[in-house]
């Protein structure tokens, strides 16, 4: 091979071998060094060929790896240190001019960061305060709340709260490891307390035994509560209980009563004590405890029981799988049903959040609200760090000629790392003051959305709030490093000439963060709309019956005078119509259920729901009769005097009772397999005389249930529905409670319009539809603003192309499209994405309705072109003012 | 005399420096060694030996002029300082008193007989 060096003056060796061979190499030694190596591969390229040259090249660089090759010097020049006060003071004074000079994107950063935080530091004060609940009790790792759980066919397991009344006590014989029992139930009591007051003053009753004082840490204030009074009920006040009502009076000893619904007189009852307030924070939460010595019965698998919600005490340390698995095997054994019947222990410290089976429970979350609540505030912090990162990305142009100088002033890259991440911090540090002023300032409003107080807040828990600063402070580092990292990785040379490298302009990071954040908005609206269309068809679907002008009396017991009470009550002008009734909407569905074998498969059973009234019932609900007759005063068979009789012959009550009149439901009667009326059922013990329509006697969770309608005259207990006419509620009831003072001086009145309490069944919803109009609307406005700020920053760079499209002629139109354009395609895309994501999820979460609203096509239609609009509306502005602006001023600067 | 000062590898890259003056630096003594050794030299071990040489005073260095083939970087060419040219001689004057003391016999026996 003749060397001719000319003819390849480009015999380099491989860059990226060169740039390690650098790298390796101390920088004083680079010249020489790397020369060397270079020299030497083109001494090799013309002696041995290109590929040996480079193997050996390989070899040169790998023997570079020693020593006194790698040594650095040391700078001969003091470096500037990264932290000094010096230092220090300059990031954040300069980093306060900047954000001073650019007021704009100062407070669009503000705006968005405030809300994210805000949002976040409210839902993180719910969730740790959901989380908190009944974690206070010493022992509440160790109690469990037992529930039964039946096997209703494949899959589906009915929980109840409650169980046996003498499970407990039976556990605590056959298991060493139940060190306690108690029953623990949350009623309520009308407390007339002075003289005066007729209506009573309405307690939340904390109803347990006497062996729970070894249960839960109570401390006892004055008296000896835990020495029972024989004879009496037994109350104790909390503290703040007592302040309230009886402010500086000593207490123990004294005799308090109730308004009862029940009996004729109050019930005495005696405070036996004054212990301090029980936890805020506890599915047991109440003012006054009563105490109870319960001896109940003992189990048995068969006959008559009551239920009660029942909870045991377990030994430390007990393995709880092991000791269900046990239990379950005995119980089983008891009943006869081969495990149709289960028991769970529910650990104490779950009971508030996963406790929707328990119908009776008064204290409880939703994890299904709280999981919604925590995800969506978490994406509404993601969209206000987004729109930080894309603003700051796109001011990095701006900055770029800053950056430049600095490094060529011998600022280090780090330092300038820190000094973008210091105009971060000094942003979160201010979005986070202001975040915690609203918070402060929401917090009480938040309390009234929840229905409830929060123990655990930021401004209560100290500890708390320094986490939430720590977590602030990370996310502001995560959130501006990549900013930071950019702006300053520029080389100064090409900065300072204007030379821009493909980093910034190639901006598929923002763009697809802009994607990301526009999509997570459009399914927020989306699931908006899906959840009010749902919301809606539960407030106006037609249940079957008029619930509309309808009054209800809670259950009471009528001490015989239910019919000379109706007679009046019918004369009350606006009363139409009325009936007593054993089942009031919103109760159930019904008064009692029966099991009978499904006609159709003999192994299966079918549950039938009764309601029972007397013969108006069906008039005053409006139901509508299909076929048959509805009852009737005239035919003695309708209306059974069911209680009468029963005290009178039991016998003879059992044989006219199976002759029973009945109603029912469409469903029912397919159910029942019923072809012919008036036929007894021999499974249900009635006979048919009319079928109704179907109506939700429950509510619209639950699917339309079999029912029957029985009629009872006389009853001794039930409540009333009263149909009245239209608009003339508040009068009636006015009336009626001053009738009800004359029957019933002394007894609890519950008068309610049916509709408020049908509506307030799903309050659950209600409050899901407000969180989401809440959180749709501020992710929109986020985004909104995320969009703003890169529409400024877009004017703001191509104002000189623009400027040099107007003179040549470009219309304003024109413009505005070419500016709005690669907004309108991101978020175009947006739709896209969200559009299937939103559908899938919607209708999995649409499933846990029987009644379900369809989410049609025009949803998506009406929220995209929603989005559009949106992005128009936020984009155009800035839009037309670059298109309207004098070119001369944009090109004449240079 | 210190003589443990200088190790087997610098004693040669000392002795090529000083053959190869005025030219002497890492790439020219490399390619040096390689043609007289048979071996392959890295520049690296030259490099270091080199640099160790002139930290112990035995030799000098100037940047040289850069040449295209380098990528326009300047060479470091080496001169032997008087110190270095005296422990050269001092190395040689040690082995010269052994080989000639080894008697003609025994330079047979080995295989070494010169004459």
């Amino acid at each position: 091979m003749t060397p001719d060096k000319s003819s390849k003056p480009n015999a380099l060796p491989p860059r990226w071998l060169d740039k390690l061979a650098s790298k390796i190499c101390a920088p004083h030694l680079r010249e020489e060094l790397i020369g060397d190596l270079q020299e030497r591969y083109t001494l090799r390229l013309n002696r041995y060929g290109r590929q040996k040259a480079i193997l050996f090249y390989v070899k040169e660089v790998i023997a570079l790896l020693q020593f006194s090759i790698l040594k650095r010097k040391p700078s001969p020049y003091p470096s500037l240190p990264l932290f000094s006060f010096e230092m220090i003071r300059n990031y954040i004074k300069i980093g306060s001019r900047v954000l001073l000079k650019n007021k704009g994107y100062t407070f669009i950063h503000l705006i968005g960061l405030s809300i994210g935080l805000w949002a976040c530091m409210m839902v993180a004060t719910v969730v740790i305060d959901s989380l908190s609940y009944d974690k206070q009790w010493s022992r509440s790792k160790d109690i469990y709340r037992i529930v039964s759980a039946d096997k209703k066919g494949e899959g589906i397991v009915e929980r109840m709260s409650s169980s046996h009344e003498g499970l407990a006590q039976e556990l605590q014989k056959l298991y060493p490891e139940v060190q306690a029992w108690s029953m623990f139930s949350n009623p309520s009591r009308y407390f007339k307390l002075k003289g005066t007051d007729p209506e009573g003053i309405k307690t939340q009753l904390l109803r347990m035994d006497t062996t729970a004082w070894g249960m839960l840490d109570i401390k006892v204030l004055s008296g000896n509560p835990r020495h029972f009074v024989d004879g009496t009920n037994n109350i104790v006040l909390t503290k703040s209980y007592a302040a309230k009502f009886f402010p500086g009076q000593d207490l123990t000893g004294k005799i308090i009563y109730d308004i009862p619904s029940y009996q004729s007189k109050g019930n005495p009852y005696l405070i036996t004590g004054i212990v301090d307030d029980l936890p805020y924070n506890s599915h047991l939460r109440a003012d006054v405890i009563w105490v109870e010595q319960n001896k109940p019965e003992a189990y048995a698998a068969v006959g008559f029981y009551s239920y009660s919600q029942n909870y045991v005490m377990l030994k430390p340390g007990t393995d709880i799988a092991s000791f269900t698995s046990r239990v379950n095997k005995w119980y089983s054994a008891v009943n006869k049903d081969k495990g149709a019947k289960q028991i769970e222990f529910q650990p104490m410290e779950s009971i508030y959040l996963h406790s929707d089976f328990s119908d009776g429970q008064r204290v409880k979350g939703d994890a299904r609200i709280i999981q919604i609540f925590s995800g969506t505030a978490l994406l509404l912090l993601f969209i206000a760090c987004v729109n930080f990162v894309n603003l700051s990305t796109a001011r990095a142009f701006a900055r770029l000629k800053e950056a430049g100088m600095r490094r060529i002033l011998s600022g280090s890259r780090y330092q300038l790392i820190i000094q973008f991440l210091t105009e971060t911090l000094i942003l979160f540090a201010l979005s986070v003051a202001a975040a915690a002023t609203l918070y402060y300032l929401s917090l009480h409003s938040v309390e009234d959305f929840l229905g409830h107080r929060l123990v655990q807040t930021f401004t209560t828990n100290l500890s708390l709030a320094g986490y939430a600063v720590l977590t602030i402070f990370v996310t502001g580092l995560v959130t501006g490093l990549y900013p930071a990292w950019l702006i300053s990785g520029f080389k100064p040379a090409n900065t300072l000439r204007g030379i821009i490298t493909t980093a910034v302009g190639q901006n598929t990071l923002r763009k697809s963060l802009v994607v990301l954040q526009f999509s997570i908005s459009i399914v927020i609206l989306l699931a908006t709309i899906v959840v009010w269309k749902q919301l809606s068809l539960m407030e106006n679907k037609n249940l079957g019956y008029d619930k509309n002008n309808l009054l209800s009396i809670g259950s009471v017991s009528w001490d015989g005078k239910a019919d000379a009470f109706k007679t009046e009550l019918l004369r009350i002008p606006g009363v139409v119509r009325a009936s007593t009734s054993q089942w009031l909407p919103t109760q159930g569905g019904g008064y009692m259920t029966k099991e009978v074998p499904d006609p159709i498969n003999a192994e299966r059973r079918i549950q039938v729901w009764f309601i029972a009234g007397d013969v108006d019932l069906p008039a005053t609900l409006g139901l509508k009769l299909v076929s048959g007759r509805m009852f009737s005063s005239s035919f003695s068979t309708d209306a059974l005097n069911a209680d009468s009789l029963q005290q009178a012959d039991f016998a003879k009550y059992e044989q006219s009772s199976l002759m029973q009149a009945s109603l029912m439901t469409a469903t029912a009667a397919k159910l029942l397999g019923v072809k012919q009326l008036n036929e007894q059922i021999a499974s249900t013990k009635t006979v048919p005389i009319g079928t109704i329509a179907d109506f939700n006697n429950e509510s619209l969770y639950e699917p339309v249930k079999p029912t029957l309608i029985l009629a009872h005259r006389s009853p001794q207990y039930g409540g009333m529905l009263i149909r009245v006419q239209p608009g003339t509620e508040r009068q009636v009831t006015a009336s009626v409670q001053r009738l009800w003072k004359q029957f019933y001086p002394s007894k609890l009145l519950d008068i309610n319009e049916v509709n408020d309490l049908l509506f307030k069944q799903y309050e659950s919803e209600i409050k899901l539809q407000q969180l989401f109009i809440f959180f749709s609307g501020l992710t929109m406005f986020l985004s909104a603003l995320g969009i703003f700020g890169l529409v400024v920053q877009a004017a703001e760079q191509r104002s000189k192309e623009v400027g040099i499209r107007k003179v040549l002629g470009a219309s304003v139109a024109g413009i505005v499209a070419l500016l709005s354009k690669d907004f309108l395609k991101l978020v175009m895309i947006a739709i896209v994405v969200a559009s299937p994501l939103a559908w899938l999820s919607l209708t999995k979460w649409l499933e846990h309705y029987p009644f379900r609203t369809d989410i049609n096509w025009w949803i998506f239609v009406v929220t995209g072109i929603g989005a559009l609009a949106m992005t128009l509306l936020t984009i155009s502005f800035q839009a037309l003012r670059a298109a309207l602006a004098d070119p001369v001023k944009s090109l004449r600067n240079e | 005399m210190r003589r443990s000062d200088l190790g087997e590898f610098e004693e040669i890259v000392l002795l090529t420096v000083a053959a190869t003056t005025p030219m002497a630096y890492s790439v020219a003594i490399a390619e040096e060694l390689e043609k007289e050794t048979g071996h392959a030299v890295s520049t690296g071990a030259v490099h270091a030996a080199l640099q160790r040489l002139e930290q112990k005073g035995y030799l000098s260095s100037y940047l040289g002029e850069a040449t295209q083939e380098r990528g326009g970087r300047r060479k470091r060419l080496f001169t032997m300082t008087a110190y270095g040219g005296k422990i050269l001689s001092d190395v040689r004057s040690v082995r010269n008193n052994l080989w000639s003391r080894i008697e003609p016999e025994t330079l047979t026996k080995i295989g070494l007989d010169f004459s």
